[in-house]
């Protein structure tokens, strides 16, 4: 059936946006992208709860984390077969939000001690 | 007709020469002194400031001016009018004339950014001479409280600091958010409840400063006002050892009838007097207001609103919000009898 | 809330351009709703200037006892907010980009009408809470920035703080949906051939601006929610007492409050690059370098605000860093400047009122301009910060240059929005008394702010010798008033006197010049296809450099009325109530705040929810894409998706906020419960459930997609299912918690939890709320099949809920270790 809906796609929507947006994949993608989000997830509980990756936590639990969210903003949000447009209205946003974190943890938690900030 | 090129541009020139002049001239010649003056410095720190605004102060000027004459020439010399013969220019971009003006001012920067990270970390060091003097200060709605740990010594609204020696002011707050600003001293830094702020400075010139509190914290923001006196060592050994002393207990006139009425008043739940009433080691009894131990020797009171002569005392007394809008301090509903005496026995307190 | 747009019938032409007050208030009009912030804003200039006008009276001596100190300061606080968020961001953003965007781009209204109309609504009401204290006692108190914690209820016990909290919150939620809507419609609307690089230098501005609007307000609303979490529910954001720091208030407030900065001077610089060249016979000098130093003002402007708090002892790496972030803005600041200059140069000038206050602009705004460079260097920034310099300096840049800017606009543009020129004798003399004793009330506060005189302060000393300069300055500035009386008065004569004017008065270069002023109802009777820069100019003499001096090329006809053909291919949304109803209810949600009634909050909300539902049931059939719009659109997209996504964005600041709190408090909580409290087992098992709900709502999406409607209905209803069972969860989650005595105000790591976590279980509340609502709908086959926009719109909020939790499962939950190590 799904050759069905692009071929609708193609008669319906045969205007121009079908230039800057690709057909979304179907079921078969998205099963495996959650496949894969739930061994992620697994393995970020499994390093919470395995004592030997206590010293790797930090860099590994932000490693996982970063591939799910890449996974659904990309696969879930059709980031990757979007256009670019919308990639940018999102990624400009994040990188800000991004900095702001950064830079209010490095000014209350490291370069303010000396005040007791 | 037009007058020639040249011509309007001198005219214009001399023009904004002329009110650069009066802006300037009225801005020198309108008096003083200046107690707040920031412009004025009597220390390291401020020197340093001093220094490096007047840097900034000569590019700001030279770019002013480039801007200005600039614009003279754009609407008084190189344009037309309506009617002139002859088309008017038509460009509309030249790479060299924009990588100039972005590359000068970015050297003109260059230029106040490296004095001014230079200035930044060596005004704000982490380590300090050993015999430096620690000062404590502790800001109120509407008061300062100073505190010389290694001299034992708590007064209030008028700091003594002596010169040619490290002073490290330690600033908190009890109450909200606080700026400490002695501009001939040190500059200003905010005073935030929860943190410890530093001003670090050694004041090279004695003499008797203001300072007032600059960030807004309430009603009496403008009443919270302090001093700073700047002394030889000798004097400030002298005042420190002055400060060490219990007051005597007046025994005699009105000042006796005073000491008797701040014994009955509530005074003593708020201030302290050593050898007197307050004092508890945990800061808990005579600490919500001013440490009046050497009041008679002050020279101002209420934030240093107030000249400190008997009237003045009387006048904040008799009703504390009238003189500081806000003020904690509650009426204690004196008869003019009970005023003057209590008046008297705060006076005797040298 | 696009207004599903409907070809125009011609006597529509004249319902939609009448209808007295009813017309007014249901108005989805671009132009009239711009009017209308015009006027507001008008009105609230006049209020914001008399107490202006207090402040200086009471200034005028020593010791004065004209207002009683708190009136003083009630004074000076709602000047500064009133400038601010009711007269120059409603004059810019709202009547300005309002009216102008559209008429530049090309377009015939912007991306949501309604939505338009709802910004203005809310923000009239927002600024009405704002001013409630004028009838019932207690105006604002703590000054514009509000800092903590003299905010908290210990040190403000009455309203006063309420009404600024309450009112913030609102005005900015005003503010993000004009700035999301106009941010759309300047992406996807232009005109056919409007690239980025051929969009006159307003749009450019405004586009900018809008972005800096949609990430900035976050930081402000965090910061304005914690306050009054304190205010009303006991928690101790602000307060020392539980550990945490007033300081965390003046980061927020600064990370929004200095791209505020620029949301108010960007437009201002736009303004000026129209009004020079046109004024000049001239093209823009350097097109290229004043859009990028648009954008590279705009960036930098995020990384600078810790300039406002040099004073507060962040450290010396820390004031290095912003004093060199703040130097560099200077760069591409003084870029503008110079190629103004550079637009006047070898122009054929004609002096029109507009024209001096553009240039009075540039001039003015270099000198606040400098006096900036000045306190970016931090050390000199301890001398000058809180006295009247940083006073000087900003009202060179707001009132010098903002204002001055705003004023030439309104010369420039009052012939276009009536049809009448504004008076240029009395607009002259508006221009000579304004600049004249603006330089006299604000110079010398230069002087007074060397000489020590601080800000905020409702008396001072006679010994201070600040005597003198400050009669002066508020002699100037009653003049100063009074210059304004003259310009209020142009207004009113010229709306019904001034001299007609035609189409294009000026001879201007950009499109709105191009049709009747005032403009009609549709804008364009056919949407015109853009060649190059200046499209108008190019248009009349073939060429962007021609002087305008010759014939011109082509005889331009101004649109009269057009053939019924014509407006048949004309869209228009119709006039609706529900903008000025909804706005109705967030208001009632907000007075609910202010006196602690949450029924009433919930009445709002109620109300504002059933509004939106039953407004969305006007469509026939959902989900369909709005061909129309999209093939008219310039990026051939959806609105509604580029809207939903830069929501999104704004939202990635929202939860940053928050989340960077809760980092930088969870280690300075004092005392139980701390992170162990967590229940890891429960919100693994929550985590699975979230990402399933995703994947149910990708097959749903694909179900659509697919033409299976019973498919994707069957998902949509499992997608909701999953989402209810997550915020089962989280209530079971919340209440164990209770029941273990982590009440909301117990301590920092509480509060930020809750307040974290409990805002992230109301989005998803939220999007089970839409789920259901899109699943309904799909029983009752009303999501149309094609590519089921509306389920990809309900798909995209879902699966952001969904990472926003990826990252606080990840950051708070499974990090809660590292407080131990």
């Amino acid at each position: 059936m799904s050759d069905h809906a692009i071929e609708h796609d193609h008669v319906h929507g045969g205007h121009d946006d079908a230039v800057h947006e690709h057909a979304h994949p179907g079921w078969q993608v998205y099963s495996l992208v959650a496949v894969v989000l739930i061994i992620l997830t697994a393995m970020e509980i499994g390093v919470f709860y395995a004592p030997f990756l206590q010293a790797w936590l930090v860099p590994m639990l932000i490693v996982l984390a970063i591939l799910k969210f890449i996974l659904v903003a990309g696969f879930y949000m059709h980031l990757k077969y979007d256009g670019p447009v919308f990639t940018t209205l999102f990624a400009f946003p994040l990188l800000l939000a991004c900095m702001i974190c950064g830079s209010l943890m490095l000014l209350f938690l490291y370069l303010g001690r000396h005040t007791g900030y | 007709m037009k007058p020639p090129r040249h011509i309007r541009l001198t005219r214009a020139s001399i023009s904004a020469a002329l009110i650069a002049m009066a802006v300037g001239i009225a801005g020198c010649a309108s008096g003083g002194p200046y107690p707040l003056d920031t412009l004025s410095p009597k220390s390291d720190l401020t020197r340093a400031i001093l220094n490096l605004f007047k840097e900034v102060t000569i590019l700001d000027s030279i770019v002013l001016v480039v801007v200005v004459v600039a614009m003279i020439g754009a609407i008084f010399v190189y344009s037309s009018r309506e009617g002139d013969p002859g088309e008017p220019s038509a460009m509309h971009s030249d790479v060299t004339l924009e990588m100039l003006w972005t590359v000068i001012p970015a050297l003109i920067l260059v230029a106040i950014t490296v004095p001014t990270v230079h200035t930044i970390i060596r005004t704000q060091p982490n380590k300090w001479p050993a015999d430096t003097l620690e000062v404590k200060v502790i800001a109120h709605q509407w008061w300062w409280e100073f505190r010389y740990p290694t001299l034992g010594v708590v007064t209030a609204d008028e700091v003594h600091i002596p010169i040619n020696r490290s002073i490290h002011f330690a600033m908190t707050s009890k109450d909200v958010i606080h700026s400490f600003f002695m501009p001939s001293i040190g500059g200003k830094r905010d005073v935030v409840p929860g943190q410890e702020n530093q001003i670090t400075l050694t004041a090279d010139t004695p003499g008797e400063y203001y300072g007032q509190c600059t960030e807004f914290c309430g009603a009496s923001h403008a009443n919270m006002r302090f001093r700073v006196f700047v002394d030889t060592p000798e004097a400030f050994n002298q005042w420190v050892a002055h400060q060490n002393e219990v007051p005597m207990k007046p025994t005699e006139g009105p000042a006796a009838a005073g000491a008797k009425i701040w014994a009955d008043a509530p005074c003593a739940i708020c201030h302290t007097v050593k050898g007197i009433s307050g004092f508890s080691k945990e800061y808990t009894y005579g600490f919500r207001g001013p440490d009046l131990t050497h009041f008679g020797s002050r020279t101002t009171l209420a934030g240093s609103m107030l000249k400190n002569t008997p009237a003045n005392v009387a006048l904040w007394i008799k009703n504390p919000d009238a003189v500081k809008p806000g003020a904690n301090m509650p009426t204690l509903g004196l008869d003019d009898q009970e005023l003057s005496d209590l008046v008297a026995y705060l006076e005797s307190l040298k | 809330m696009a207004a599903q747009p409907k070809p125009l019938h011609l006597e529509q032409v004249n319902y939609l351009e009448g209808g007295g007050i009813y017309g007014w208030l249901t108005t989805i009009d671009h132009k009239r709703i711009a009017v209308l912030y015009g006027i507001s804003a008008l009105l609230f200039m006049a209020l914001g200037g008399t107490e202006a006008m207090l402040v200086r009276a009471q200034l005028i001596v020593p010791n004065n006892h004209f207002l009683s100190a708190d009136f003083y300061n009630q004074m000076f606080t709602m000047h500064g907010l009133t400038m601010i968020f009711l007269v120059v961001m409603p004059l810019e953003t709202g009547l300005f980009g309002n009216f102008l965007i559209p008429l530049q781009i090309g377009a015939r209204d912007v991306a949501f009408p309604r939505l338009n109309a709802l910004s203005y609504w809310i923000f009239i009401l927002g600024a009405l809470s704002l001013n409630f204290g004028w009838i019932w006692g207690g105006l604002p108190n703590g000054g514009w920035f509000g800092y903590a914690n003299l905010t908290e209820r210990a040190y403000a016990p009455g309203l006063n703080i309420d009404y600024y909290d309450v009112g913030l919150l609102i005005l900015g939620i005003s503010s993000v949906m004009s700035a999301l809507n106009f941010f759309v419609t300047i992406v996807n609307m232009r005109a056919p051939g409007m690239t980025f690089m051929r969009m006159p230098m307003f749009i450019w501005a405004l586009l900018v601006t809008v972005i800096l609007l949609l990430l900035a307000f976050p930081a402000l609303t965090v910061g304005l929610i914690f306050l009054f979490a304190d205010r009303y529910f006991g928690s101790h954001f602000y307060e020392v007492i539980a550990g945490a720091t007033p300081m965390l208030w003046q980061h927020l407030f600064w990370i929004f409050g200095h791209p505020e900065v620029y949301i108010m001077a960007l437009p201002a610089f736009g303004m000026i690059s129209e009004v020079l060249p046109v004024f000049s016979r001239k093209p823009l000098f350097g097109y290229p370098m004043m859009a990028y130093s648009i954008i590279l003002i705009a960036f930098l402007s995020y990384g600078v605000w810790g300039h406002h708090m040099f004073a507060t002892g962040m450290g010396p790496v820390a004031d290095s860093a912003f004093a060199i972030t703040s130097m560099l803005i200077a760069i591409p600041t003084g870029v503008k400047v110079f190629s103004w200059i550079a637009t006047v140069w070898g122009g054929r000038l004609r002096f029109t009122t507009s024209m001096l206050f553009a240039l009075g602009f540039i001039l003015e705004f270099t000198i606040g301009g400098l006096s900036g460079v000045m306190h970016a260097s931090a050390p000199i920034d301890l001398e000058q910060t809180d006295s009247y310099f940083i006073i000087a300096h900003f009202h060179y840049v707001l009132f010098g240059g903002v204002l001055m800017a705003i004023l030439s606009a309104f010369y420039f543009y009052f012939p276009k929005m009536c049809g009448r020129f504004m008076n240029e004798t009395l607009g002259k003399w508006h221009f000579w008394l304004t600049t004249i004793f603006f330089n006299c009330t604000f110079f010398p506060m230069h002087f007074l702010g060397e000489w020590g005189m601080p800000r905020r302060i409702y008396t001072y000393a006679p010994d201070m010798g600040w005597n003198f300069w400050n009669m002066f300055e508020s002699i100037s500035a009653f003049c100063l008033g009074a210059s304004f009386l003259l310009f209020f008065a142009n207004i009113a004569w010229s709306w019904f006197n001034g001299e007609r004017a035609g189409a294009d008065p000026w001879n201007a270069r950009t499109l709105e010049w191009s049709i009747p002023s005032p403009p009609p109802i549709y804008n364009f009777v056919t949407v015109p296809t853009v060649h190059s820069r200046d499209a108008f100019w190019v248009e009349k003499y073939g060429d962007v450099e021609a002087s305008g001096l010759a014939e011109k090329r082509v005889n331009v006809e101004y649109q009269t009325l057009p053939t019924p053909e014509e407006i048949a291919a004309i869209h228009m949304p119709l006039p609706s109530l529900f903008p000025i109803i909804m706005a109705g209810a967030i208001f009632l949600a907000g007075v609910g705040m202010l006196v602690g009634w949450f029924r009433l909050v919930f009445l709002g909300l109620g109300l504002l929810g059933f509004c939106a539902i039953s407004m969305s049931f006007e469509y026939k059939e959902w989900g369909e894409d709005n061909p129309h719009q999209v093939h008219e659109s310039f990026l051939k997209l959806d609105n509604r998706k580029v809207g939903v996504w830069s929501f999104i964005g704004s939202e990635c600041v929202f939860f940053a906020s928050l989340i960077s709190t809760f980092m930088v408090y969870k280690s300075r909580s004092i005392g139980l419960p701390d992170a162990d409290i967590l229940n890891i087992p429960l919100t693994s098992f929550s985590t699975f459930i979230l990402l399933m709900s995703s994947l149910l709502m990708v097959l749903a999406l694909a179900g659509f997609q697919g033409g299976k409607p019973k498919v994707g209905t069957f998902w949509l209803f499992g997608t909701a299912f999953f989402g209810l069972i997550f915020l089962g969860g989280q209530v079971y989650e919340f209440t164990s918690f209770y029941r273990e005595g982590m009440l909301y105000n117990t301590n920092l790591f509480s509060q930020c939890f809750y307040t974290l976590v409990g805002f992230h279980g109301f989005h998803v509340f939220l999007g089970v709320v839409w789920l259901l609502v899109m699943a309904f709908a799909g029983m009752k086959g009303k999501i149309g099949r094609s590519r089921a926009l509306s389920v990809e719109l309900c798909g995209l909020y879902w699966h952001f809920v969904d990472i926003v939790w990826v990252v606080i499962f990840t950051l708070i939950y499974l990090m809660r270790t590292i407080k131990r190590a």
